[in-house]
């Protein structure tokens, strides 16, 4: 049989297996429960919570992205380890204060998080859209990916409209149907999947390609010494864009509405021991940096299209391989940016219906809000496929920017939980005027002021003017402002 | 120990091996050589500073006052 139909049978197994798991994990709970859609029924247990967590980190960056920024810069590719390490760490402190005031209130989403603190509908609103428009960007992603995999495993024959369909359809149906508890179940497959076929696939890689990890170090490091340096003569990328980078993302990423929200799912508890745990799943990042090193100096650049294409370009082409490990590869990677896909498609409908679509029309019941929510899955996941597969440039340009928006949520969250000073206009106009200066300078502006990132900029700025704008327009004390501050 | 006396153990624990890995102290740490365990300088020392943070974590949970407290939590 020919490689690519083994690969596609192997891919289109993996599909059901996922489908199947998904579903079967939304049965037997009360389907007419919204709490149990949105947050399931805040009882996660720690191995799903870990992997809930891990897999929406893990995504089709970690599979195709990561290896490429090895092949491609070298040494900075360590900073998607450091922030995957160091990022859920202020989770031990905040996380927990979250979930009781979660609990408490009946939230389910960052944009009823700085609704009810702050008590500002508009500020509510303004989040939720904000956090939609990054969610479709961050989605577009993973849609990518999976039209990628698709494409390369099964040399050409699957289109790209094609392959992003089914997978991602899956993911739409089994969101739709079972919420997050399915979400978190199907995670937990496809994380040991992935996991399993990183370290086998990096490992073989390394040895066949170049006999051991240490030779191959050696040689690189022989011929071209500043591709394992940062910021030296010869190197990829300065020393301040590094750091802002690995900053930008350590502050953002717990800002992630999809993950912010992963508190609510679960107990303190649940919530300090996956951070305990956390640091395996960083560490699984290793074999695919491993990979993109292999690969320097053995595949020609100009052979691929893109850097994010050097796994499965040495999979199919460089080293001949059985075509049940381009299945399982395909599979890994299929894996990592669906486990993705599920918690962000259900998090976008989380903060549209509950953050946008609720805060507009109060009288609507909680059967009616499920409906919404379970319609919303297939609207939202039609509008990532549509804009992924067909979307204008200008669109995903647009989209862009969003993703850096995300970390300026951080200023609002903190002191939500810390300080009591903190407005709701000064929280708005720091919140916009951070946005904003991202944008420009991610979409507008060709570079930074010394290489820092946009983000960065657009934080600093939005602290000062979050602090100045809040010290400006005291409120009254409100009962809400105190237990967010005591939880 | 208080809650807020350990809170701020912790940041300050998980903060000091965040502080090595950017810069400017990771420069004490930017070389492509020695090989160690098969790895660049740079490379192994970022996995064993994860590797020190999340131990030096793991024995602050031991320490945690909401540790015991919360026993019926999950």
């Amino acid at each position: 049989m020919e490689h690519w139909l083994i690969a596609l049978i192997i891919m289109i197994g993996y599909l059901v297996i996922a489908l199947v798991v998904g579903v079967w994990a939304g049965k037997g709970q009360d389907s007419n429960s919204l709490d149990e859609f949105a947050v399931a029924g805040g009882k996660l247990g720690l191995i799903v919570m870990w992997f809930l967590m891990g897999g929406a980190v893990f995504s089709a960056f970690s599979f195709l992205g990561a290896p490429g920024w090895a092949y491609e810069k070298g040494a900075p590719a360590y900073y998607i380890i450091i922030y995957t390490a160091f990022a859920i760490l202020p989770w031990y402190i905040i996380g927990p204060k979250i979930s009781k005031i979660g609990k408490k209130f009946n939230l389910y989403t960052l944009s009823s998080f700085f609704r009810i603190r702050y008590r500002s509908k508009t500020l509510g609103i303004i989040v939720g859209l904000l956090a939609l428009l990054a969610s479709i960007q961050y989605l577009a992603t993973q849609l990518t990916g999976m039209a990628h995999i698709f494409n390369i495993m099964t040399e050409g024959r699957i289109p790209f409209w094609l392959g992003a369909l089914l997978a991602y359809g899956i993911v739409v149906v089994y969101v739709a149907t079972g919420g997050l508890r399915a979400a978190a179940w199907s995670d937990v497959f496809q994380g040991l999947l992935m996991i399993i076929i990183s370290w086998v696939i990096g490992i073989a890689i390394v040895n066949q390609l170049h006999d051991s990890m240490g030779v191959m170090f050696t040689n690189i490091a022989a011929e071209s010494p500043g591709f394992l340096q940062i910021g030296k003569e010869g190197s990829t990328m300065g020393t301040i864009p590094f750091t802002t980078t690995i900053l930008v993302s350590v502050i953002g990423f717990l800002m992630w509405p999809h993950l912010f929200t992963k508190s609510y799912a679960s107990g303190p508890k649940v919530i300090k021991k996956t951070v305990l745990v956390y640091p395996i799943f960083a560490l699984f990042l290793v074999p695919l940096l491993l990979v993109g090193f292999a690969a320097k100096g053995i595949v020609d650049a100009n052979l691929i299209e893109s850097a994010d294409q050097v796994l499965p370009f040495l999979i199919t082409t460089v080293m001949n391989l059985p075509g049940w490990v381009y299945g399982l590869v395909g599979a890994g990677a299929l894996a990592a940016a669906m486990s993705s896909a599920d918690a962000i498609t259900h998090n976008a409908t989380l903060e549209t219906t509950d953050g946008v679509i609720r805060t507009i029309f109060k009288d609507l019941s909680d059967k009616t809000v499920l409906k919404i929510m379970r319609i919303g899955v297939f609207v939202i996941g039609g509008l990532a496929y549509i804009i992924t597969i067909f979307g204008g440039q200008g669109l995903i340009v647009l989209l862009l920017g969003a993703y850096g928006a995300i970390v300026q949520f951080a200023p609002g969250v903190y002191s939500a939980l810390y300080w009591r000073g903190a407005t709701a206009k000064g929280v708005i106009c720091g919140l916009v005027v951070g946005a904003i200066l991202n944008f420009y300078f991610q979409l507008v502006a060709d570079s930074t002021p010394l290489g820092i990132h946009a983000g960065i900029i657009g934080l600093i700025v939005n602290v000062v003017i979050m602090i100045v704008v809040s010290l400006l327009t005291k409120s009254e004390r409100s009962e809400e402002e105190d237990i967010y501050i005591r939880s | 120990m208080s809650k807020k006396k350990f809170n701020t153990i912790y940041i300050v624990i998980v903060t000091i091996p965040f502080l090595l890995l950017i810069f400017p102290l990771f420069e004490l740490a930017n070389r492509a050589t020695p090989i160690i365990m098969g790895l660049p300088f740079s490379f192994f020392y970022i996995i064993l500073v994860i590797l020190i943070t999340f131990l030096g974590v793991l024995i602050l949970y031991r320490f945690d006052p909401d540790h015991k407290l919360e026993e019926g939590d999950e």
